[in-house]
């Protein structure tokens, strides 16, 4: 099952707060991981060594050159935003927790994501949103879980005019 | 060479700063993030944020710049991290904001099946107004000392 994103065609309106039940499920994304994209982040943000230099990688506890962990963070955040995030009705994210970096993401890699409703709060203090908490596993080609992550975002409640025939 | 040994709780590293540009901004988030409030300045303007605003990620990106910039400047033995228990966007981060930043550390501990040890810390970065637009509490590992280690 892939809800509630993209949009339903039927009404082209945006996926509400309302849109969402704990427990949805979504499977989706295909990055594919170069060697030249995991070197030019590295060199931008994380220049350690097992993020630039595939020799001296070689010699590290990573046995080769493997993604920063922020670099798998944006590729997650990218297939997040290719499956219909920009879409819904998102807002902001106020953050994220419980991120792990299970197993090193290599160049060759083709990652991809599977994401399940995990809580939602109605928001107390401004009635025209809520909370969705969303838990995040990205997947390597083997199918192995290599980071998990719970991101948090704002979402707008359905405005009660939208509803109409 | 600085080790697990040396690292206490209470130590406090000041991270160096990093400026960030509209161009930054969007070049980022056309790779990682494509929403229109960091991609597009006036479409930005109809959103809850009110214009511009890098992505949470790319504030993160520029986090482990400070860092691994700080590491080399202190010959940290650094080799990764496990993850984040949590990371707060608290203030969006601007065109022509300069982030400052601020690491403490909340405890350390060896790892019972490799030389090295887990560090728990807390980090901060700041705009050029003083006020914290992220804070972020995770794990590093430290090699240990070799001879300690054997």
């Amino acid at each position: 099952m892939n809800d509630p994103v993209p949009p339903r065609a039927a009404t082209g309106e945006p996926v509400y707060f309302e849109d969402f039940e704990v427990g949805q499920t979504r499977a989706f994304g295909a990055y594919a991981v170069t060697e030249a994209e995991v070197v030019a982040f590295g060199r931008q943000f994380d220049p350690q060594a097992f993020h630039i230099d595939p020799d001296a990688a070689a010699d590290t506890v990573f046995g080769g050159l493997i993604a920063s962990g922020w670099h798998t963070c944006g590729m997650m955040m990218r297939m997040v935003c290719d499956d219909g995030l920009p879409r819904t009705a998102v807002l902001a994210s106020p953050g994220f927790d419980n991120l792990k970096w299970l197993r090193p993401v290599r160049p060759g890699d083709v990652l991809s994501v599977r994401s399940v409703v995990a809580e939602k709060i109605e928001s107390k203090s401004k009635p025209d949103q809520g909370i969705i908490k969303i838990a995040n596993t990205v997947l390597n080609q083997a199918g192995e879980a290599v980071m998990t992550i719970t991101n948090i975002a704002f979402y707008r409640r359905r405005p009660a005019t939208t509803v109409s025939g | 060479m600085k080790y697990f040994e040396d690292i206490k709780a209470g130590d406090v590293a000041e991270l160096a700063a990093r400026h960030v540009s509209e161009a930054d901004i969007i070049a980022f988030a056309v790779k990682f993030d494509p929403q229109v409030f960091h991609t597009d300045p006036e479409a930005a303007k109809q959103t809850a944020f009110g214009g511009l605003a890098a992505s949470g990620w790319h504030t993160n990106a520029l986090m482990i710049s400070m860092l691994v910039e700080r590491f080399k400047t202190e010959s940290l033995a650094a080799i990764g991290s496990p993850g984040v228990e949590t990371c707060r966007w608290l203030v969006p981060v601007r065109p022509g904001d300069t982030l400052t930043g601020r690491q403490e550390v909340l405890e350390t501990w060896p790892s019972k099946s490799k030389p090295m040890g887990f560090v728990r810390s807390r980090t901060d970065l700041a705009n050029q107004h003083g006020e914290v637009v992220m804070t972020m509490v995770g794990l590093g590992m430290i090699a240990r000392r070799p001879e300690a280690a054997a």
